[in-house]
């Protein structure tokens, strides 16, 4: 596909930019036993994208062949031009440079198909013998791999492929008034190929006996009393918090479109204590969960960072945004697939750690609650934004009590940061999501365990 | 489907040679044409041509699926190779078929053409009414798509269906701002057929721009009281696709963890409430032809009075649980209209919220459900008192649908779902002050 984008990029001076994509994936999913998913997909093909004046104009193909991709270029920049006819922002071409170099050294490796249902199957087995109080269970893996190709008008060239695996166990009990409580965990995984992370079933036993503890527990859980509360939100969904409550408000063009960040650049938004960083390929001395090189306007990545010391210092950018803003960019215009145009979105984000012991922060709530597993998320341009809880304790008198039932916690990202007065000192990373914006996308999110106040539901 | 019904007959014969006992495969092209607007201005135009193939293999009782993008011989040669990998690496399950041949049929609906330059010029009206009318809204990102797609579905059992359809879609996503105040985002989606149609003066469209501007007076509500939600059409049509999903889907019932699964026939819900899949009925856009088992698409209630008269299975869930197979896969769903139009049904409100957004978590298996409500307005005294901030509800979906207090009798269809107001009462609504 390269050469086919490089021969029909030749002699374009326009900003303009043609990527090859194949897509692939394995999705295997046994539920309660039954084995309802097993699948594979590969998908391939060519887009291209042109900037005329400050528009765009972007085509695509799924077919891979020497004509497609000059048609592909040909109708991008026929759409740009019809945008520019009717609709000219009359802007001056992109300045930026983009001209990042980049090849990615290791080989796609795949999995086949029986090893991951093998897997599921004996891990299956696992629980289904082993735990005989669940009314439902499920194993599900995931192991997928984009692999990308990006050539711009300015001389980018980037090969770079994102594998990605991971295995999720969920669970459900039936509680005594007849109600059933579930709980699910991601076990293992990260970015590469399945055989990089699993080999044995049986390794995944601890992880899997501790989720069934907490649902244990969580099948006694009470609600907790609705209202605002003093809690402390886990390292293991602080993720939620960089990525929903600040990351969306902070992608500028979002921040163009009016949101929050729009009047706070430079202002005090938070505690002293909180820093915040998008990463592009590596986060506190290690390799970021999952590690972007090149964007897909041919920007070389660096990290973006967000927020220091609890001041509001930057926006994450495409080339166009960064322009306006006068800000350098930082890698942050992914597309998803080879059909979507790139859009401003996250990478690795997280929230930077403290120096606070999770036990003492637990020991220093008198009441409140102790927030450990999330399901989804939402964020808000005004700042307000939401998880969904699904596993969490109350904290009576520095002391865990009972589980809580599922619930869902709120507030406004800006003022709930300025009430955070301690962050544990180690940080976890969420890995296996996605954001959803227009488009999918794969990103990692992370933090410390928080001492906040926030919005709980409840009853 | 010059090239379609050749591809999905040569899929299904290597399908058949590699040695499966049924097979099914559906092979596909299209066509996207989208503009885009972001932060109130026009920035990209796109276009999108696709194909697919995906198919489905049952080789001794085990199954293996596989999908691709390409319809060349050499791709799907390797696709059924990797299809039959699948199934030998399966689990063997007599609850795995494919569709029995009842009438095959050839399906033709909508705008098969874009007509690119009205519809452009639609879209831009759409963007001046919108500055012009509403000077303090934002429309944060616009989305104007026509797609044009055709589909071959077949299988070994001799179904053979095809289907050609286009249609236009707009959605808004939109603020409104005066200074540095703003409101929380909101947005609405219309799908249509003409391309030169009046986008603001569809249903419920001018009301939401309307509601979003009055929304720049919000107030953070603080206390906790039980009352009555009443939820705009749209936020109607999400909290049922939950309802749906948790107590009539495949996994629910598959798992044994739907609330409902020994109710059919049974009262789970006022008996005011009747709630209905339509992708024949005419005011649906485009509305599901096959189901994705490979049946011919009808109308049918999930609930009828009150009554749980059928649940939302694939012919693979039905199998397994014993149950009947739903009579469409379609994600169009109408309510039953009420008597009253809402300003009388809020009349009857001592104390409630009107929900127009709702911001949650999944609901838990058995319903409980808590979330924020956005861009919605405290109920005061049969009144709308004040738009309010930083306020939760929350209840369980399934004691909720016992609780009706009314439906509107205007109802809103957005091309995709037809849907009055609904109130509910004993939700609890919750703001950021309260305390124990």
């Amino acid at each position: 596909m390269d050469d086919y984008i490089k021969r029909a990029l030749e002699g374009v001076s326009e900003d303009a930019e043609g990527c090859g994509q194949t897509m692939r994936g394995r999705n295997v999913s046994v539920v309660s036993g039954n084995l309802v998913g097993n699948a594979s997909f590969v998908t391939h093909g060519i887009g291209a994208r042109f900037c005329k004046n400050g528009v765009w104009g972007f085509a695509s193909d799924s077919a891979c062949t020497p004509e497609s991709a000059a048609a592909v270029i040909a109708a991008a920049k026929e759409n740009a031009a019809l945008l520019h006819s009717r609709r000219s922002k009359n802007k001056p071409a992109l300045t930026n440079a983009r001209a990042a170099q980049f090849t990615e050294a290791r080989p796609f490796r795949d999995t086949d198909q029986k090893t991951l249902t093998d897997f599921a199957r004996a891990l299956d087995a696992y629980i289904e013998t082993t735990y005989k109080d669940l009314a439902s269970r499920s194993v599900m893996i995931r192991a997928n791999c984009i692999e990308k190709t990006l050539r711009t008008s300015e001389g980018t060239f980037a090969y770079q492929l994102f594998p990605r695996t991971y295995v999720i166990v969920a669970m459900s009990m039936e509680t005594a008034d007849g109600a059933t409580v579930e709980l699910f965990d991601v076990l293992g995984g990260g970015e590469g190929c399945f055989t990089d992370y699993y080999s044995d079933p049986s390794l995944l036993y601890p992880a899997v006996d501790k989720l069934h503890r907490e649902l244990a527990a969580k099948k006694e859980g009470v609600f907790p009393s609705a209202g605002e509360r003093l809690c402390i939100i886990d390292s293991e969904i602080a993720g939620m918090v960089a990525h929903e409550a600040v990351g969306h408000t902070v992608e500028a063009d979002l921040v163009l479109a009016g949101s929050v960040a729009a009047t706070n650049l430079g202002k005090q938004v938070a505690s002293p204590l909180i820093s915040l960083t998008d990463f592009a390929h590596t986060a506190f001395g290690k390799r970021a969960p999952l590690p972007v090189f090149v964007d897909d306007e041919g920007t070389e990545c660096k990290d973006a960072v967000i927020i220091k010391d609890g001041v509001l210092v930057g926006y994450m950018n495409n080339l166009e945004s960064a322009m306006h803003f006068g800000m350098e960019p930082a890698g942050n215009a992914r597309a998803y697939n080879f059909s979507d145009e790139p859009l401003v979105r996250m990478r690795n984000t997280a929230l930077h750690p403290g120096k606070d012991k999770l036990e003492d922060m637990i020991a220093s709530v008198e009441d409140g609650y102790y927030l450990t597993k999330t399901q989804n998320g939402q964020a808000d341009t005004t700042g307000e934004f939401m998880f969904g809880i699904t596993m969490g304790y109350e904290i009576k008198n520095g002391k865990l009590g009972r589980a809580l039932r599922d619930t869902t916690i709120s507030g406004v990202a800006f003022n709930m940061l300025k009430t955070v007065d301690m962050l544990s000192d180690t940080v976890s990373w969420d890995f296996a999501g996605y954001c959803g914006k227009k488009q999918p996308m794969p990103v990692s999110m992370g933090g410390p365990a928080i001492r906040c106040r926030v919005n709980i539901g409840g009853r | 489907m010059e090239r379609l019904t050749p591809a999905a007959r040569y899929t299904l014969d290597a399908l058949k040679q590699a040695g499966a006992d049924d097979a099914q495969v559906s092979v596909s092209e299209g066509k996207t044409e989208e503009f885009n607007v972001d932060a109130g201005e026009f920035s990209l135009i796109r276009s999108v041509y696709s194909s697919g193939a995906s198919m489905k293999i049952i080789k001794n009782r085990r199954k293996g699926t596989v999908a691709v993008n390409q319809l060349d011989r050499d791709t799907i040669d390797t696709a059924v190779a990797e299809c039959v990998a699948a199934a030998d690496s399966g689990v063997e399950d007599d609850a795995l078929s494919i569709a029995s041949l009842e009438e095959n049929a050839d399906f033709k609906d909508g705008a098969l053409v874009c007509d690119k330059a009205a519809f452009f010029d639609s879209v831009i009206k759409l963007t001046e009414d919108i500055k012009r009318e509403y000077p303090q809204i934002m429309i944060e990102q616009l989305i104007a798509t026509h797609f044009y797609g055709k589909h071959v579905l077949a299988n070994t059992n001799g179904v053979l269906f095809t289907e050609e359809d286009g249609s236009y879609n707009v959605s808004v996503m939109y603020s409104a701002h005066d200074g540095e105040n703003a409101t929380s985002f909101n947005y609405f989606d219309f799908e249509f057929l003409d391309p030169h149609a009046d986008i603001l003066a569809m249903d419920g469209a001018r009301t939401m721009l309307d509601r979003a501007v009055a929304e720049l007076q919000t107030k953070p509500f603080t206390g906790k009281f039980v009352g009555t939600a009443v939820f705009s059409p749209a936020c109607l049509g999400d909290l049922l696709g939950i309802v749906t999903g948790s107590f009539t889907g495949d996994l629910a019932l598959i798992e044994g963890t739907s609330i409902w699964k020994n109710k059919l026939g049974q009262q789970v819900a006022d008996d005011r409430f009747t709630l209905s899949v339509i992708p024949h009925d005419p005011r649906i856009v485009c509305g599901e032809r096959i189901t994705s088992d490979g049946y011919r698409s009808e109308d049918y209630d999930i609930i009828k009075n009150g009554v749980l008269n059928s649940f939302c299975l694939s012919e693979y869930a039905a199998n397994k649980t014993g149950l009947t197979r739903s009579k469409s896969t379609s994600g169009c769903i109408g309510v039953m209209p009420g008597g009253e139009n809402l300003d009388k049904l809020i009349a009857g409100i001592e104390k409630g919220i009107l929900v127009c957004r709702f911001s949650g978590g999944e609901p838990a298996n058995n319903g409980d459900f808590s979330g924020v409500a956005k861009n919605s307005f405290l109920i005061e005294n049969g009144k709308i008192a004040y738009p309010v901030s930083e306020t939760m509800i929350s209840g369980n979906m399934a004691e909720m649908l016992f609780h009706v207090r009314g439906f509107s009798a205007e109802t809103f269809c957005d091309g995709s779902s037809v849907l009055p107001y609904a109130a509910f009462d004993g939700v609890t609504v919750s703001g950021g002050g309260a305390e124990e």
